[in-house]
C-alpha cells in the first residue's frame, strides 16, 4: 500500500528532531533512509510504526490516515538492528508470535512458522533456542518474524549494520528477494550509502532532521542537490565558478556543462579524473595509496591550491614526484548551484 | 585458581563461617526433639517428639495459625511484588511529574526503623478502625517489604528495557498482551525474588504485628516468640524448625508454580 | 504512550506512601505533646527536654549506640574478609552461598534461641568449657546474656549481619577483581596488594551502604534487645514501647520523644555516610584528574 508521510515534525525531551518531513512511498516501493547517524532517520521510522508520537502532520496509508491507531493495528512492521528476538521463547515460537496475538490456532501458527523458516532458509531450526544461533541466523528469523506479522509496510532499522562483511551481502540479496517475491512497501533505514544504492528503488537523503533529496539512487548520486548529499556519497574537491552560454568557468579550467546560467560549485571526484605521466605539467604526485583493488593517486599543482585525487586500476609506473598530465571526465562532473 | 596454597586461611575462613551459620540450626533440630538434656551433656539423654506434637496436634490452635500466618505473608508478598512491577514501569518507563518525589517515598520506608513507623502508624490505624484486623498488618507489613520489592523490581525493568515491548508491538501485540507474553516472563526472576524477599520480612515480623495486630491477629511468629522469651527451648525451637522448613517449603513451591511460565527455564535444565 | 498509564501505575504506592508519611508525622506531633484525644493540646518541647535530661535515657542510649556501633564494625569487617574469602576461592555462587543466604533469611527471633541455646550458662558452650576443664560449675562461665555488657546480643547481630555484608557486597567485588583485580596483578601487583589497591577501594561503596543499612537497623531494632536485653537498662527501642504501652496514657508523648530521637539519630548517622562517602568520591575524582 502507499504510504504518505505529511509534514511530520517530532520532539522528543524539548528538542527537535523531526522537522516537517514529507515523503511518499509508493505500494510495492523499496526506498532508503540514508543518513549519518542522529540525523532523525530512526526516529522517522519510529514514528511510522507509532512507538513515537508526531508532534504535527499525519501518516497516511493507503490513503487511510493512521494517527489515531495504535502501533500494535497499523501493521508497519520493524526490524531493528539488534534484532530483538525474545531470548524467553523457542524460534518457532518468536516467529509465530503475531500469529498467536491474533488468535490463531496452535497448530496452525506453527505450520505457518516452519513455512518461515524455509523461506529465509532455516529450515530444521524451529525448536532451537534464541542463543543457540549466530547472528546472521537471529537476523534471519527477525525477518521471518516481521513477515508473520503480514506487514503492510516492512521497516528495516539499520538491519545489516552488526554483520560480518560477507554476511551483509547474502543477507542483503535474501531481502530484496523477499521484498521482489512479496511485494511488500519497505523503508530501510542505514547510513551506507552502497547498500542504500545497490538497493533501493529511491533514496531519501536524511541530515539535521530533513530530507535533502529523494530521488533514484543514480540521480541522487550523480546530481546530488547541495554539497551535503554530494559528499556523502564519494567525497572530491570542489572549483567555484560559473556557468555562461553552457560552458563552466573557473580559475583553473572552463568546460561545457549542460546547466543554467549562474554560479556554481564544480565537484570534481577521483572518477572524473583521469591521469597519465608526462614531461612537463603544472601537477604532481604527492601520495600513492593502495586500495586493494586500485590505488588513489593524490595530486597537487605547483602552486599548492589545487589537491586533486584519481584512481589507477593499473599500477602503471606512476610513482610519487612524478608530473602527470590530468583530463576531466564531463560526464562525471558534478554542477552544484550556489 | 592459580595458587591454591595462598588461599588456605582463606578457606579456613569460610569453613569457619559455614560452621557458625550451620551449628546453631543443628543444635536447634536437636533442641526441638529433647525430652532431656541435662548438664552437662553435651548431646540428649532422651528424645521425644513433644514439640513436634504439640505444634501438630488434631485440635490445636497452632496449626490453624500457622496457615493463616503462611496466608498473611504470602498475600503480603503477592501484594507487595504487584505493586513494586508497577511503580518500577512507571519509573523506569514514563515521565510524569512528581517523579522525583514518588522515587524518594518508595525507599522512605527504609530510612525510618520500623519501631518508630509502627508507633507512628498505630494511632493513625486505630483512628481508621485498621489496628487489630489482619488488613491493618497487611498494609503495615506492605509498607514496610516495598522498598525491597521496587528496588528489585526496578533494576531488572530497567535492564530489560522498554525495547521488547516496543517490538512487540509493531509485531501486533497489545500493551497489554506484549506485558503478559514478553515483559512478564522476562521479569519472573525478579518477581520470584520480590515474592520471597517480602514473604520472608512479613513472616519474620514479631513487634510490628504484636503492635498492630494488637494480640487479635496471631502470626506463627507471635506464638514462637513467647516460647523463646521464656527460654523453653524445646518448644522454642521445635517452633524454630516449623517456622524455617514451612518458609523453605513455601519458597519451593513458590519456585515451581511460578517457573512453570517459564519454558526457558524448563528447557534448558532438560540440556 | 497514554498519558494517564503512569499515574493509575503509582496509584497504589501513592496511598500507601500518604499513609506512611502520615504515620510517621503523626508520631512526630505526638512527640511534642499535641494528643487533642486524651486532652493533651500543648506544642511543647518539655518531652524531649525531660527524655534528654533523664539518666536512664541516657543509659539506654549508650547502650543502643555500644551494640549497634561493635556489632556493625564487625560485621563490615568480618563481612568484607568472608567477602574476599567467596571471591578468590571461586565460591561467588554455588552452594556456599547457599548456606549464607540461608543465615540472611533466619529472623532474628530465632537467633535469640540461638544464642540462649549457646551462650547462656547452662549452654552448649559452658558444657563444652566444663567437659574441657575451663569451668568447674555453671556459674563460673560468663554471663552473655540478660547483661549490661550484651554480648548475646552482639553475638546474635553478627551472626545475621556478617553474611548480610557478605551478600550484599559479593557481586561488586567478584565484578571488580575479575576485570581490574585481574589486570593489577598483570601488571605485577602482588594478590595481596591488588586486593587492598584495588579490589577493596572500589569495592568500598557496597560494603559501606552494606554497614549503614545494618548500623541504622540495630539502633532501631526491637526484637533482639527485647528477647535478650538486660532489665536495666533497656535498648532504646524496647523503653521507648514500654512507655508506649505504659497505662497512664500520658506516658505517649515520653514514647514519642524517644522515637523522635531515634529517627533523628539514625538520620544523623545516614547524613554522616553520605557526607564521607560523596568527599570521598570528589578525593577519587581528583585522583583520576591527576
Amino acid at each position: 500500500m502507499e504510504l504518505e508521510i505529511k509534514n511530520i515534525s517530532v520532539s522528543l525531551s524539548n528538542k527537535e528532531i523531526l522537522k516537517s518531513i514529507n515523503l511518499v512511498v509508493k505500494d510495492g516501493e523499496f526506498i532508503s533512509l540514508l543518513g549519518a547517524s542522529g540525523c532523525g532517520k530512526s526516529t522517522l521510522l519510529k514514528t511510522i510504526a507509532g512507538i513515537i508520537k508526531q508532534r504535527e502532520g499525519s501518516i497516511l496509508l493507503g490513503g487511510k490516515v493512521l494517527d489515531k491507531v495504535p502501533p500494535y493495528k497499523r501493521k508497519t512492521v520493524i526490524v531493528f538492528q539488534d534484532f530483538r528476538l525474545f531470548p524467553h521463547m523457542t524460534i518457532a515460537e518468536n516467529i509465530s508470535f503475531p500469529l498467536k496475538m491474533l488468535g490463531v490456532n496452535k497448530s496452525e501458527y506453527r505450520k505457518r512458522a516452519i513455512e518461515l523458516l524455509k523461506k529465509v532458509k532455516l529450515e530444521g531450526y524451529e525448536d532451537r533456542h534464541v542463543d543457540e544461533i549466530s547472528g546472521g541466523q537471529k537476523q534471519r528469523i527477525a525477518l521471518a518474524r516481521a513477515l508473520a506479522a503480514d506487514p503492510v509496510v516492512l521497516l528495516l532499522d539499520e538491519p545489516f549494520s552488526s554483520l560480518d562483511v560477507n554476511l551483509r551481502k547474502d543477507m542483503r540479496e535474501l531481502v530484496q528477494d523477499l521484498q521482489k517475491e512479496l511485494k511488500i512497501t519497505t523503508i530501510l533505514v542505514t547510513h551506507d550509502q552502497e547498500e542504500a544504492l545497490t538497493m533501493s528503488d529511491r533514496i531519501a537523503f536524511m541530515h539535521n532532521g530533513e530530507i535533502q533529496q529523494y530521488d533514484s539512487p543514480e540521480n541522487i548520486f550523480k546530481n546530488p542537490i547541495n554539497t551535503i548529499v554530494a559528499d556523502y556519497f564519494a567525497e572530491g574537491t570542489y572549483v567555484s565558478g560559473h556557468i555562461k552560454d553552457k560552458r563552466f568557468i573557473s580559475d583553473f579550467f572552463s568546460i561545457n556543462a549542460n546547466k543554467d546560467n549562474g554560479s556554481y560549485k564544480c565537484l570534481i571526484r577521483p572518477s572524473a579524473l583521469k591521469i597519465s605521466k608526462t614531461r612537463d605539467s603544472q601537477f604532481k604526485v604527492v601520495a600513492k595509496v593502495y586500495q586493494g583493488d586500485n590505488y588513489l593517486i593524490k595530486i597537487h599543482n605547483t602552486d599548492g591550491n589545487l589537491k586533486l585525487e584519481s584512481i589507477l586500476v593499473d599500477p602503471v609506473d606512476i610513482e610519487v614526484g612524478d608530473k602527470v598530465s590530468i583530463e576531466l571526465d564531463k560526464d562525471k562532473l558534478i554542477f552544484i548551484p550556489e | 585458581m592459580k595458587d591454591i596454597s595462598s588461599n588456605k586461611p582463606l578457606k579456613i575462613f569460610i569453613y569457619i563461617s559455614l560452621f557458625v551459620i550451620l551449628a546453631p540450626m543443628v543444635i536447634i533440630t536437636l533442641w526441638a526433639f529433647t525430652n532431656q538434656w541435662p548438664w552437662p551433656n553435651l548431646l540428649p539423654t532422651n528424645y521425644s517428639l513433644r514439640g513436634i506434637k504439640e505444634i501438630f496436634a488434631p485440635y490445636g490452635k497452632v496449626f490453624p495459625i500457622l496457615i493463616s500466618s503462611i496466608t498473611l505473608s504470602l498475600t503480603v508478598a503477592l501484594l507487595s511484588a504487584i505493586i513494586a512491577i508497577m511503580t518500577a514501569r512507571a519509573i523506569v518507563f514514563y515521565d510524569f511529574s512528581g517523579k522525583e518525589l514518588l522515587d524518594f517515598i518508595s525507599m522512605a520506608p527504609n530510612l525510618v526503623p520500623s519501631t518508630v513507623f509502627a508507633m507512628g502508624i498505630h494511632v493513625v490505624l486505630i483512628r481508621m478502625s485498621l489496628a487489630n484486623t489482619p488488613l491493618g498488618v497487611i498494609i503495615v507489613h506492605l509498607i514496610y517489604t516495598l522498598p525491597y520489592t521496587i528496588n528489585i523490581m526496578r533494576n531488572l525493568t530497567e535492564s530489560i528495557g522498554v525495547d521488547m515491548e516496543h517490538q512487540a508491538y509493531v509485531l501486533g501485540a497489545s500493551p497489554w498482551k506484549s506485558f503478559l507474553y514478553v515483559s512478564f516472563p522476562l521479569l519472573l526472576p525478579g518477581i520470584i525474588a520480590s515474592i520471597t524477599m517480602a514473604y520472608i520480612l512479613s513472616f519474620s515480623q514479631y513487634f510490628v504485628t504484636l503492635l498492630i495486630g494488637g494480640g487479635k491477629v496471631m502470626t506463627f511468629s507471635m506464638i514462637m516468640v513467647p516460647f523463646i522469651a521464656k527460654g523453653d527451648r524445646t518448644l522454642g525451637s521445635a517452633y524454630a524448625l516449623v517456622f524455617v522448613l514451612s518458609t523453605l517449603l513455601v519458597f519451593a513451591i513458590i519456585n515451581t508454580l511460578l517457573k512453570k511460565f517459564q519454558k526457558r527455564e524448563e528447557k534448558s535444565n532438560w540440556n | 504512550m497514554n498519558k494517564k498509564t503512569p499515574y493509575i501505575l503509582i496509584m497504589p504506592i501513592v496511598l500507601l506512601g500518604v499513609l506512611f508519611i502520615y504515620g510517621v508525622i503523626n508520631g512526630i506531633v505526638q512527640s511534642f505533646g499535641y494528643i487533642p484525644a486524651f486532652n493533651l493540646r500543648d506544642f511543647t518541647l518539655d518531652y524531649y527536654i525531660e527524655v534528654i535530661k533523664s539518666p536512664a535515657f541516657l543509659d539506654s542510649l549508650k547502650v543502643t549506640l555500644h551494640i549497634s556501633l561493635i556489632s556493625s564494625i564487625l560485621a563490615a569487617v568480618l563481612g568484607t574478609i568472608l567477602t574476599a574469602a567467596l571471591v578468590y576461592t571461586g565460591h561467588a555462587e554455588g552452594k556456599v552461598l547457599k548456606v549464607i543466604k540461608l543465615a540472611i533469611l533466619i529472623p532474628h527471633t530465632i537467633v535469640a534461641l540461638f544464642s540462649i541455646s549457646i551462650l547462656s550458662q547452662n549452654g552448649l558452650l559452658a558444657r563444652l568449657f566444663y567437659k574441657i576443664g575451663l569451668i568447674n560449675v555453671q556459674s563460673d562461665f560468663p554471663l552473655f546474656l540478660y547483661t549490661k555488657n550484651n554480648l548475646g546480643i552482639i553475638l546474635g547481630y553478627l551472626w545475621k549481619e556478617v553474611p548480610f555484608v557478605a551478600y550484599f557486597s559479593l557481586s561488586l567485588m567478584s565484578s571488580i577483581n575479575k576485570t581490574l583485580g585481574e589486570a593489577a596483578e598483570n601488571l605485577g601487583a602482588s594478590r595481596l596488594k591488588s586486593f587492598f589497591h584495588i579490589t577493596l577501594p572500589l569495592s568500598m561503596p557496597a560494603i559501606g551502604k552494606a554497614f549503614l543499612i545494618i548500623l541504622t537497623f540495630s539502633f532501631g531494632a526491637y526484637d533482639l534487645p527485647f528477647l535478650l536485653g538486660a532489665t536495666v537498662p533497656k535498648a532504646l527501642p524496647v523503653q521507648a514501647h514500654v512507655e508506649y504501652i505504659h497505662p497512664d496514657l500520658r506516658h505517649r508523648p515520653y514514647a514519642m520523644a524517644m522515637n523522635g530521637l531515634i529517627l533523628l539519630i539514625t538520620w544523623t548517622m545516614a547524613g554522616i555516610y553520605y557526607l564521607l562517602s560523596s568527599r570521598n568520591r570528589i578525593k577519587g575524582d581528583k585522583h583520576e584528574g591527576y
